[in-house]
């Protein structure tokens, strides 16, 4: 069991991770032919991936419902709710006079699945992204105090950024528009370069660890 | 407590209601601002201005619902030019969840501009995995998208006619809300299959793509709802984009005069405290 | 007489018949004129190499000719003054001629079709106004190969920092290796303090990324070590998840930290519990969760993406102390606005090697650190020869340059 849990997943991890890895440096159709064989293996793997997504879900919730746990209504509104919008995927559309099959529209009619993504969905989540300029107003004025020399420094670029974004901006202050520009082009692009070659170094680190098998935590569990 | 220190700590709301209202009235009643274009929005423009009649333009339209108020315009005036250019468009997403707007965005466009499904443009929905999906994309278009968002046969379509892999698409655009997006467009795609890449992104994720652009790893950036309207003035045709310009305006100016508000204020206390011989804050 | 008076003749002459070899030497065909399988690519590609003339010019034109016979064809027409192996992007060491000479590169395309394994014919021609003189045509295979030759110096840098950076973990095992304080940690136990003084709960958030992602096992060994002291002090520990696979990862780190505090009794299982994948449903929630439950600490280790202010922002509100630690830099202005300490980017990293001790992680900051370090040594010695390159107008330095670029 042990060979199973551990031995052959970092087997598998090694002999993959140094094959693929060896794949970029081969220009050879064989290995393009490779490479797409096991794309095709991984796209299997993605669409896997959200069943045990949704099954974990389920699981979850009806494990609360069933112990009746604080909060086991809204478990059930939960499961109403997918349950819902699943049957009306696949429901049949009198208007359009076929199966829906999962689209939104069908020949122009709005199916009750595109009901639900269109009038529920889109709008529930364009409203909890919406919150965030009215929490942006407020952070910035609880916390964008010039404390120090390079608070100061961080608040007059910030307002000469928002300014020259803006066209009134640009109107009231003309000089903000190129001034913006630059610091997005070449302060902005230096530190983002910084923090991408520091990530991009561990990165390079992990992967290198996971294949040769010394990080072991994406198998789960604690230490051996 | 002094006025300074009530007003450092007014109530959240009255900050949300100023905002409200510097979103809703420009909303109502329009100004239209003059917007000067950038650089690195004209660099997408132009290269599509430069494609012949009949090139293949690929939109990966890779955000769902809650981007849709930054890149739903970005796609509308993508798809209006590439239209206006009679390109063959192929549109598609990486996020399952944007699937529904994206084939929506599309076909209105579409209809808009006269085109047909399926001999002008076709729109190929989603398949599982990103960088995966891109490869075998890459490798054999067909294979990865077998048929059409409306299960038309993709080989049999004669907007498709002479492309077989992502090699003879002439121009690739994602419009990204996060990972997946540009990036992985162009890690696992221009990097091994050498088509031009352009990008269009939130205006909170943009400033993390400029060294992708100042590298010409990607040759446009159209950053937030402000490129939307850039392009938008570009091609002559105002949309969401430009009228939204003026509600961001005002939030933005909104934003700087509380900023300073709560500076000067700040400055107030830490004066009275200096001269009460008080520990700043 | 007479015969000295011809040669003289015959010598005053030669001159008006020595343009005309002259004519004929300016219009010699294209010399050495070479053709090869491209190399270091994947197949259905020739390269063509032939040297540099006296004659070349922008007015000069050369032709690229494929096939014989009546299948010959032109591929492609430039000016004689381009095309050089020098503005190839090869690099030094896999260039196949000199960098004055001539290359060009056929490419099976729109409108060329190479096979594998096909011979092909091809010449060049040059040309000037109405006069046109053609090389012999050479014929060549194309055919895939096995190594791109053009990336080993990626192959080396990679090979390079690997061994550096296992170099270092063999050296963090037989030694202690030095890291300085962190100081976002001394935040953590304050954190964690001030909540079992209030007595309430705490809430660790192990962000929107999975397990392969180095931040995410960065905020799992950070869990471990608040678990511990929550453990310590018996206060109520609150970690939704995002993940049901780093649910789990989690659900074992604590219930091992609770142990080792050796307070296994106070664990309790549905401390770590899964709340959806979905970005803003599990934002609302935990929203939620903070506002019903009024944590006294927040932690927010990880990656984030757009949920990031709403979580903190909510958090403020409640009155709790935040810490904050990522590698999103898209979300760190939000974080450092609305969050009492924030670690930045690699600081996440390093506080887990810090916490854990563990000789693995310890070694791999190091090596980091290292790659880092030769980053800026090749970043000022390059900007310093690109830039002796340019105002001496020499090649030289490309060597050195050719090494650290991207080429295919």
């Amino acid at each position: 069991m042990i060979f199973l849990r551990r031995q052959l997943p970092l087997l598998i991890t090694f002999v993959a991770g140094v094959v693929f890895a060896a794949q970029y440096y081969v220009p050879h159709p064989t290995s393009e032919l490779m490479l797409t064989e096991v794309t095709k293996w991984l796209q299997i793997i993605s669409g896997f991936a959200l069943v045990l997504g949704v099954t974990s879900l389920f699981h979850i919730h009806a494990v609360k419902i069933r112990r009746k746990e604080p909060g086991w209504a809204y478990s059930l509104i939960l499961y109403g709710g997918i349950l819902g919008t699943i049957a009306a995927g696949f429901s049949y559309s009198f208007t359009a006079g076929q199966w829906v099959n999962g689209k939104e529209t069908i020949n122009g009619i709005v199916t009750a699945f595109g009901w639900i993504y269109s009038d529920m969905m889109v709008p529930l989540q364009g409203t909890m992204f919406a919150i965030l300029a009215f929490f942006i107003a407020s952070a910035a004025y609880r916390s964008f105090r010039a404390r120090s020399r390079e608070a100061a420094l961080l608040l007059i670029a910030a307002i000469i950024v928002m300014m020259g974004r803006v066209p009134l901006g640009e109107m009231l202050l003309p000089v903000s528009g190129d001034v913006t520009q630059w610091i997005l082009n070449v302060l902005n692009a230096a530190v983002r370069r910084a923090i991408l070659i520091g990530i991009s170094l561990g990165a390079v680190a992990l992967s290198l660890k996971i294949i040769f098998g010394m990080e072991r935590a994406y198998l789960g569990g604690g230490k051996e | 407590m002094t006025f300074a220190e009530r007003m450092l700590h007014i109530d959240r709301r009255i900050i949300f209601l100023v905002i409200g209202v510097c979103t809703l009235l420009p909303l109502l009643y329009p100004v239209g601002l003059a917007i000067k274009v950038s650089p690195e929005v004209r660099g997408v423009h132009d290269y599509i201005e430069s494609l012949p009649e009949g090139s293949v333009f690929l939109l990966s339209m890779d955000f769902d619902p809650a981007s849709k108020p930054e890149l739903q315009p970005q796609a509308v005036a993508l798809l209006r030019h590439a239209f206006k250019k009679n390109l063959r468009v192929i549109g598609m997403t990486l996020w399952v969840t944007g699937t529904g707007l994206a084939d929506l965005v599309v076909s209105q466009a579409a209809q808009e501009m006269g085109k047909v499904n399926g001999k002008d443009y076709v729109f190929l929905g989603w398949s599982p995995g990103v960088g995966s999906l891109i490869i075998t994309m890459g490798q054999d278009l067909y294979k990865a998208f077998p048929s059409d968002y409306n299960n038309q046969p993709t080989r049999e379509l004669a907007v498709l006619k002479g492309i077989q892999t992502l090699r003879d698409v002439n121009y690739v655009v994602s419009l990204a809300a996060g990972t997946a997006g540009i990036e992985s467009w162009y890690v696992y795609g221009k990097d091994k299959y050498k088509f031009e890449l352009g990008g269009g992104c939130t205006g909170v994720i943009a400033p993390g793509l400029y060294p992708l652009l100042r590298s010409g790893q990607i040759n446009g950036l159209i950053g937030g709802l402000r490129g939307a309207a850039e392009y938008e003035t570009l091609i002559g045709q105002k949309g969401r984009a430009v009228a939204g310009m003026d509600a961001q305006s005002a939030t933005h100016v909104a934003i700087i005069m509380l900023v300073i508000l709560c500076n000067v204020f700040y400055l107030l206390i830490r004066t009275s405290r200096g001269q009460s011989g008080q520990p700043r804050g | 007489m007479l015969r000295p008076l011809a040669v003289l003749v015959c010598l005053c002459l030669f001159p008006l018949t020595a343009p005309e070899a002259g004519a004929q030497q300016a219009f010699a065909p294209p010399q050495n004129l070479r053709v090869i399988d491209t190399p270091s690519d994947s197949g259905e590609g020739l390269t063509v190499l032939w040297a540099r003339a006296g004659y070349d010019a922008p007015e000069v034109r050369y032709q690229i000719m494929l096939g014989d016979g009546a299948e010959k064809k032109m591929v492609a027409e430039f000016p004689a003054d381009s095309h050089y192996v020098r503005d190839s992007r090869w690099p030094w060491w896999t260039r196949v001629d000199r960098p004055d000479a001539h290359q060009f590169n056929l490419k099976s395309g729109k409108g060329l079709e190479l096979k594998n394994g096909t011979p092909y014919a091809v010449a060049v021609a040059v040309v000037k106004g109405a006069e046109r003189v053609e090389a012999a045509p050479v014929q060549a295979v194309p055919a895939p190969n096995w190594v791109n030759w053009n990336q080993m110096n990626n192959l080396l840098l990679v090979l390079l920092f690997g061994a550096v950076v296992f170099g270092s973990i063999r050296a963090a095992k037989r030694r202690e290796i030095f890291l300085r304080r962190i100081p976002g940690l001394d935040a953590v136990d304050e954190a964690i303090g001030r909540a079992t003084e209030l007595g309430k709960p705490i809430l660790y958030l192990t962000g929107a990324g999975d397990m392969s992602e180095p931040s995410t096992i960065a905020a799992a060994v950070i869990l471990g070590r608040v678990a511990k002291r929550v453990a310590a002090y018996e206060t109520d520990l609150l970690v939704p998840h995002r993940d049901p696979i780093v649910m789990a990862v989690c659900q074992e780190i604590t219930k091992q930290s609770y142990l080792e505090a050796g307070k296994p009794d106070v664990f309790r299982e549905d401390s770590n519990f899964f709340i959806t994948t979905d970005q803003f449903s599990y934002t609302a929630a935990v929203d939620g969760i903070m506002l019903r439950r009024k944590p006294a600490a927040n932690f927010f280790m990880g990656s984030y993406f757009a949920e990031a202010l709403l979580l903190t922002e909510t958090g403020a509100s409640t009155g709790a102390i935040q810490i904050a630690g990522t590698d999103s830099d898209h979300q760190l202005p939000f974080f450092v606005t609305t969050c009492d300490y924030t670690l930045i980017g690699e600081e996440l990293y390093a506080a887990s090697a810090y916490l854990s001790r563990e000789p693995i992680q310890l070694g791999t900051l190091r090596g980091q650190d290292f790659g880092k370090a030769f980053i800026l040594v090749v970043l000022a010695l390059g900007t310093l020869l690109a830039t002796v390159g340019v105002l001496f107008a020499t090649d030289l330095p490309m060597i050195v340059l050719d090494l650290f670029k991207d080429l295919k």
